[in-house]
């Protein structure tokens, strides 16, 4: 018999009695009378930050007015915009522009997910991540997230939520451990 | 590679020698263990929360046979390719079969208990493969050639400057630089060549989903995005019981995991892999080593459920006391214990008595395994295997006798109670109590019993007289 069958044979033999799954819509789950506030609140404790787009405002305005000196700036949020062929190349890219797919308002994540499926490293990367999300794209819970995403599609996505950190020095919170070092979401 | 020798009464004692690391260690997990109340306390269905995380996983093993071969057959038609490991050595062979085919010189990890349960570190190093682990707590274990002493925090058993003298050392880092910001940034940029020049990337696997066929990997740090997205294979190591049935269940489990787990309300990246990235080959490795073993056993499948956040580790007074070097199986606390010396009892037996039976890590579960009863069924098993070093048992007998004969055991502590407060303390220096460095405590003057009993009295007094009164 091969690994798989025998792993899966002793498995029947030993599974434990039969119980019903549960069903994961009868709770109620916390709600958010202003989940913009909530997120933004939330994303400032975990080494990002959240605005609106202003009437007359451009993401551009704001990148470059938060980063007046950023190097290699790539938009992807443009139709027509850079490619590479290799994950590799973005390797010093400083500020990243993506789109975000879904915000959720209890952790401050933004989901991303790119249809081409190459881009995936741009998002790790970069030295600063802006995220661009529709200002209607908001849920309160991951319950509410996971209701609208189709995992089938791009083979890759990521719930993404403020900077990259860590605190495995003396638990000393230090942003910037591998990924983006900022992390900047920008609702339009 | 842990030491499974390890006797975890010993150990702990060894660690407690250093007074104030020791106690250093026991707040700073404490402190993370109210972080993840807080946390709790901000979701109103947060026992609820807990209900259906245990009821999905419940469910999931009740079926776990028919979700594995959904999970295999749905990552297939992704393009992923499956491979089953009966036990550690063949996990191991998979993963260097993969490696040695493709000729890779390095491989970056992201963090995984797993494969530190088979030992995959040693066996790829002696087969000429350079293995980098990326998660800087790894890291740091990985550079001073130990075991992680925590499932979720590795190091947290070193001090900065421990570790600012082992980055001096390895990376050339300033001597004397204690600052986090400044280690953490020089390991940065450190792992960052070695994510750009790796040939292939391995992950853990935080869940994976029978309906859809892919895995999820939880990080704060990004370093599997990195390990997966640069180089061209992508190889995901899970144990079997890490199965969810459904994409909408996720919704259960990433509410729970990082706020059990550090206390926050999500980790930076929640990263769901059902393809290799374009150009490359991604495969999954379902490992058992013993899991189908313990899911027969009807008193102890339940650890089975365990999403391995690490809270049982943090509230256990035990654990923040000793430390996780002190439990010999690889995965330490309460968690460990149980799941030790089901694997081997004669190995993990002293992990069970590594307990004070208080129940927190229970009440902590976001699975609610009933953590603290398993001990004591472990306890009872490893008594009657005649695993116990005599001392313990006779103790152990004598009890037994004492509860059974509740007249002496009300005697015996009369006696103690008049006996114990004049005797020299040169004698008392050295029994159980004292030697951890602590003086006896001061004998009260009555029993438990006694004060209960007067407790009810006074309690009967008090009503009877205020019956009388209402009735005048
Ligand atoms: S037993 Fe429960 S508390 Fe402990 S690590 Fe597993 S899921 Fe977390």
């Amino acid at each position: 018999m091969s690994t798989r069958d025998s792993i899966l044979a002793r498995i029947r033999q030993n599974r434990p009695q039969a119980t019903a799954l549960p069903d994961i819509h009868a709770v109620p789950f916390i709600r958010y009378d202003n989940p913009f506030e909530a997120f933004a609140t939330l994303i400032r404790n975990l080494g990002g930050d959240a605005v609106q787009l202003a009437a007359g405002q451009s993401v551009a305005d704001i990148v470059a007015s938060r980063w007046p000196d950023a190097g290699r700036t790539v938009d992807l949020t443009l139709p027509e915009h850079e490619e590479v062929s290799d994950p590799h190349a973005w390797h010093d890219v400083d500020v990243a522009i993506v789109p975000g797919q879904l915000a959720v308002a209890e952790n401050a994540t933004v989901w991303v997910s790119h249809p081409d499926n190459h881009f995936r490293s741009i998002y790790f990367l970069t030295q600063k991540l802006v995220l661009v999300v529709p200002r209607d794209a908001m849920v309160d819970t991951m319950r509410d997230a996971y209701a609208r995403i189709d995992m089938a599609e791009h083979g890759f996505g990521a719930f993404i939520s403020g900077s990259s950190r860590t605190a495995d020095i003396e638990q000393s919170l230090v942003m910037g451990a591998h990924g983006a070092m900022a992390a900047l979401v920008i609702f339009v | 590679m842990k030491d499974d020798s390890v006797k975890h009464p010993q150990a702990a004692a060894e660690f407690l020698k250093d007074r104030a690391q020791a106690k250093w260690h026991d707040s700073a997990i404490w402190w993370v263990r109210q972080k993840r109340d807080a946390q709790a306390k901000q979701l109103p269905e947060w026992e609820e929360l807990r209900r259906l995380a245990r009821e999905i996983k419940a469910h999931t093993l009740s079926q776990l046979d028919d979700y594995l071969a959904q999970f295999e057959a749905n990552a297939q038609k992704n393009g992923v390719t499956v491979h089953w490991a009966a036990d550690a050595d063949e996990h191991n062979r998979i993963v260097h079969g993969i490696l040695a085919a493709r000729q890779v010189k390095k491989l970056v990890k992201s963090k995984s208990m797993l494969t530190e349960e088979c030992g995959l570190n040693p066996y790829l190093e002696q087969r000429g493969i350079e293995v980098v682990d990326t998660d800087l707590g790894e890291r740091i274990v990985q550079l001073r050639h130990e075991a992680p002493s925590h499932i979720v925090m590795p190091a947290i058993h070193l001090k900065k400057e421990q570790i600012s003298e082992l980055f001096h050392k390895e990376l050339g880092t300033e001597a004397g630089n204690n600052d986090p910001t400044y280690l953490t940034h020089a390991a940065r940029a450190n792992l960052r060549e070695h994510f750009l020049t790796a040939d292939a990337g391995l992950t853990g696997v935080n869940f994976a989903i029978a309906e859809t066929g892919g895995v999820v990997v939880c990080t704060n740090e990004g370093n599997a995005d990195l390990g997966t997205s640069l180089p061209p294979i992508h190889i995901a190591s899970m144990g079997l019981e890490k199965i969810i049935p459904k994409l909408e269940h996720l919704g259960v489990f990433t509410r729970l995991l990082a706020r059990s787990a550090i206390g926050s309300p999500v980790t930076t990246y929640t990263s769901h892999f059902h393809q290799a990235r374009p150009g490359g080959e991604m495969h999954i490795v379902i490992v058992d080593n013993g899991r189908s073993d313990i899911l027969g056993n009807e008193d102890f499948y339940q650890s089975l459920r365990c999403i391995r956040c690490g809270a049982c580790m943090n509230t256990c007074p035990v654990y923040r006391r000793s430390s996780g070097f002190s439990y010999s199986y690889i995965i330490p606390g309460p968690i460990g214990s149980t799941l030790g010396p089901s694997r081997d009892m004669k190995k993990h037996g002293s992990m069970a008595f590594a307990c004070s039976t208080c129940g927190s890590c229970s009440n902590v579960c976001p699975v609610k395994i009933n953590l603290h009863e398993q001990l004591v069924l472990h306890r009872k098993k490893a008594f009657d295997q005649n695993l116990l070093p005599t001392g313990k048992k006779m103790g152990l007998l004598a009890m037994r006798f004492l509860t059974q004969h509740p007249a002496l055991f009300d005697l015996g502590g009369k006696v103690m109670r008049k006996v114990v407060p004049i005797i020299p303390e040169s004698l008392t220096r050295h029994s159980a109590w004292s030697r951890a460095g602590r003086d006896l405590p001061p004998m009260p003057a009555q029993s438990f019993k006694e004060q209960y009993q007067q407790r009810s009295q006074n309690k009967k007094d008090k009503q009877d007289k205020k019956d009388k009164e209402e009735q005048q």
